[in-house]
């Protein structure tokens, strides 16, 4: 398997679109829930936990565009290859892969959930899954650049959602923020910790990577989608602490959700159902980089169309899609994830990062080396 | 394996046409076999024998008579040699053959042959008459504002248009041929200079690679050199309006035109490019826009307005604040029908309508408009088959699909009101949103002539949306749109336009 990937000329998108592509990833089913989440560990200060894990994650993002620089054009699976080796890096990758495929796996079953506990309780799961799995297939049959297109469209289509968010403000008290800074700093990590399945998607840069145009950019429109991800994420927090008495936040599990509720037009009421209708947009580029990236992962561990591999990662998600019966299960399912995913995407890529620095080193060291001799 | 076999082997060997008349005649009958309108006419002089071989029915017999036989006749002196008879033809395009082939090609054309007999060469000389309708107004695309007129199916004068419209040198009309059988005339139009030669060069390639016997026209051509043939999002434009081609070809497009076709086609156009009119561009720049939004809303409403119907009805009536629901309710109240099945069926209705007042002549299309409009739409209230708010609605939609300045996109459009119909009948909101998503990813998909469809969107051209999305006073347009590539990239300088000037100068 070769280390670096050269896509053709037309495949390749602007940076900028990494702006597109970290935000719309990263924004997701994690984010209907997470003021609650965070509240549980955090209380009031939680949106400062929610802005702590924001920066951890743009140091994680530092990491990560600084390894894929080392290289020309690689991905993670190339990478994993170079750093250990044929047979360590390929189990490597096939792990990531599975980790991927179960995160894709999550935002389906997370939103079907959203559907069915808001919308329709009787829907029967495989038939929503069955369609969106479909959907998304037809996604990544069109490569990446109907991925980021889909991505693009994702963040333009929902970006209105946040101004309403300020509409259920007008009924909120400030006063539920203070005191500021009243927990210690365990809990604010541990919040902090908490967001995880919020934050998770910006490891997808590790495989978009060799699609970019201008590489020299991406650290930049990286760190500027992280940056609007994070202001979104602790305004939801801010306004759900300041709309809800402290013990009904704890009890809400859809808090932004439930605040949609209260937005009311002269022919429109009941905003919900166009929320969570409108939340299909904002998870649809979610599955589809997920899926995308481990079908390539699929194809670039054992070297077969990517196409086929769309097809098994996605039967077997369909399958697996019957194996979950209730919401505790599903609760159970996501938190293992959510704790893959923080070793995955927050402290992996760092080690993996540290280790292809030092490589680097030696390998400089030793031409250098070699030259003066 | 049997390559060498196969290959090569279907290709005629060329074949020289008998020298002796009679023989000629019998070789041209067997060819051509258009029974008496094959006619021969032969000058006798001193025992030399001249031939004029023609199709009736396709020349234009006083030209013949007039300037070929009677300037023949005229010049007794001459020799009745190739050389010889065409000094005298006092016509631009004669031309020298003996093959076969070429001459029943030439016939077939409207061409005489001349020939006489023994000689080694005859002459082919154009006397074809062109039957063409005159210049009339644009009847698919109307317009209120702008030049009315429009192509007419002779090529010739299409070019002409053209060419009157454009004083520029360099503008290309490079000849080709369509159908492999029929062997129809057709152009391809661009500015050198400005358009993308990659663009040209992926028009004549896709032109040249068709190997179909016959194509009727320049929508089914553009048809078979679109890139996706299975979705209903037309890829190429047609358009009748030749000032229309003249503003694509300066923003560095490429048009297609044919013989016996009153339509250009030209690409690459974007989604967005099938609402944009004519109109926009000769308006000032603020009614420009106010329409050109007008036009996207009115679409989107027409896409949207009746599956939310059903999905808020079916499923979601909780969405509707309680003193609407109630005169909603009670419109509805005698309806037996669930609303999609209601919506359906009135779409149905509608459709009908539309096609029935499009198939027939526009006096009785009018009245059948006002009879089914207004009088089945009033008794299907009082019937109880709908409610008055579907009526509303749907008549919204419709007006709103028919606002697409292309008719092909405004049919895509209504099309495509089905599948979310359904969807939203289905799954409420969630299977309009599944329809929306579905569509979205499609488009993206799409491409045209090789460029992305939803081109000043996605891939963000940020400089390129005043030219399809919104419009902007003209000074901001000094520049070619991005996405063609084009050579020339500047209109006129960007420095003149910008410059300005202080209080009293």
């Amino acid at each position: 398997m070769k280390v670096n990937l050269h896509p053709k000329e037309g495949l390749l998108i602007n940076a900028f679109m990494l702006f597109f592509i970290i935000h719309s990833v990263q924004v997701g089913v994690g984010l209907a829930g997470l003021p609650r989440v965070v509240y549980l560990v955090a209380k009031h200060d939680a949106w400062i936990s929610v802005f702590l894990a924001g920066m951890i994650t743009s140091i994680v993002l530092i990491f990560m565009v600084q390894m894929l620089k080392q290289y020309d054009s690689a991905d993670l699976y190339g990478i994993h290859v170079d750093v250990f080796g044929k047979w360590a890096g390929q189990s490597l990758n096939f792990i990531y892969m599975i980790y991927m495929t179960s995160t894709f796996f999550i935002i389906l079953m997370n939103y079907i959930e959203i559907v069915q506990v808001w919308i329709f309780p009787t829907l029967p799961t495989w038939q929503l899954s069955l369609v969106l799995i479909l959907i998304v297939i037809y996604a990544v049959y069109g490569g990446i650049r109907v991925i980021v297109g889909v991505a693009f469209f994702s963040v333009i289509g929902t970006v209105w959602l946040v101004i309403v968010l300020f509409v259920p403000l007008q009924f909120g008290d400030f006063t539920h923020l203070l005191p500021i800074l009243n927990v210690n700093a365990k809990q604010l990590v541990m919040g902090a910790q908490s967001t995880t399945l919020s934050m998770l998607g910006f490891e997808i840069i590790m495989f978009v990577y060799p699609f970019v145009k201008e590489k020299h950019k991406s650290m930049l429109f990286v760190q500027i989608g992280n940056l609007f991800t994070t202001i979104i994420f602790t305004l939801a927090t801010l306004i759900s602490i300041v709309f809800f008495a402290s013990n009904s936040l704890e009890k809400t599990i859809w808090p932004v959700l439930s605040m949609f509720k209260i937005v009311r037009l002269p022919n429109l009421e009941r905003f919900e159902f166009i929320a969570v209708s409108f939340w299909m947009l904002i998870i649809l580029p979610n599955m589809c980089f997920y899926l995308w990236a481990a079908s390539k992962g699929f194809s670039r561990i054992l070297g077969k169309r990517q196409k086929s591999g769309v097809w098994i990662i996605a039967i077997v998600t369909f399958a697996a899609t019957f194996l979950i019966k209730s919401r505790y299960q599903m609760n159970t399912i996501t938190d293992v994830v959510a704790k893959l995913g923080f070793y995955f995407a927050f402290c992996y890529p760092v080690l993996l990062a540290m280790i292809v620095f030092i490589k680097k080193w030696f390998k400089r060291r030793g031409d250098k080396h070699a030259e003066t001799q | 394996m049997f390559k060498w076999l196969s290959g090569k082997k279907a290709e005629e060997t060329p074949k020289v046409h008998s020298l002796d008349l009679e023989e000629l005649k019998e070789q041209l009958k067997t060819e051509l076999n258009v029974g008496a309108d094959l006619v021969f006419r032969t000058l006798k002089r001193d025992g030399e024998k001249l031939i004029f071989c023609l199709i009736d029915s396709l020349i234009d017999s006083t030209k013949l008579d007039e300037v070929v036989i009677k300037s023949i006749m005229n010049h007794k002196e001459i020799e009745w040699t190739c050389e010889g008879i065409s000094k005298v033809l006092p016509m631009a395009s004669i031309h020298a053959v003996n093959q076969l082939g070429e001459v029943v090609q030439g016939i077939n054309q409207g061409k005489v042959y001349i020939y006489s007999e023994g000689q080694p060469y005859g002459i082919l000389a154009d006397v074809s008459k062109n039957l063409v309708r005159g210049l009339e107004k644009a009847e698919t695309e109307s317009l209120v504002y702008g030049p009315k007129i429009s192509f007419t199916e002779s090529l010739q004068s299409n070019i002409n248009i053209l060419r009157n419209n454009i004083k520029d040198e360099d503008l290309c009309t490079e000849d080709l041929t369509v159908g492999r059988r029929s062997k129809t005339k057709a152009k391809i139009v661009y500015i050198r200079g400005i358009a993308d030669e990659q663009i040209v060069n992926t028009f004549k390639q896709r032109l040249n690679e068709l190997e179909l016997d016959y194509i009727p026209g320049t929508t089914v051509l553009g048809q078979y050199i679109e890139s996706n043939s299975w979705t209903v999002f037309p890829q190429l434009m047609t358009t009748e309006l030749p000032d229309r081609i003249s503003i694509a070809l300066y923003r560095g497009k490429v048009a297609v035109l044919m013989d016996r076709s009153p339509d250009a086609l030209y690409g690459p156009t974007s989604f967005f490019a099938f609402f944009e009119s004519t109109e926009d561009v000769y308006m000032r720049w603020n009614m420009g826009l106010f329409l050109r939004l007008l036009r996207l809303v009115a679409t989107f409403i027409s896409v949207l307005l009746t599956p939310a119907y059903v999905a808020v009805l079916t499923y979601h009536y909780e969405v509707i604040p309680s003193p609407l629901l109630l005169s909603l309710g009670e419109s509805r109240a005698r309806v037996p029908f669930p609303p999609v099945f209601e919506t359906l069926l009135l779409e149905f209705v509608i459709e009908l309508l539309r096609e029935a007042g499009a198939r027939l002549p526009t006096k009785v299309g009018q009245t059948i408009g006002i009879v089914g409009g207004i009088i089945i739409g009033q008794a299907a209230v009082q019937a109880g088959f709908t409610s008055n708010i579907l009526i509303i609605i749907l008549c919204l939609s419709a007006l709103g699909s028919f606002t697409t300045p292309s008719y092909l996109m405004g049919t895509a459009i209504r099309l495509i009101r089905f599948p979310i119909i359904l969807m939203a009948g289905l799954w409420g909101g969630i299977g309009i949103m599944i329809a929306f998503c579905f569509f979205i990813i499609h488009l993206l998909r799409l491409e045209t002539i090789g460029g992305p469809y939803l081109t000043p969107i996605y891939p963000a051209r940020i400089k390129d949306i005043g030219y399809s999305f919104f419009k902007l006073p003209p000074q901001y347009f000094s520049f070619r749109p991005i996405t063609n590539r084009t050579k020339d990239k500047e209109r006129f300088p960007k420095k003149k336009a910008k410059q300005k000037k202080d209080v009293d100068e």
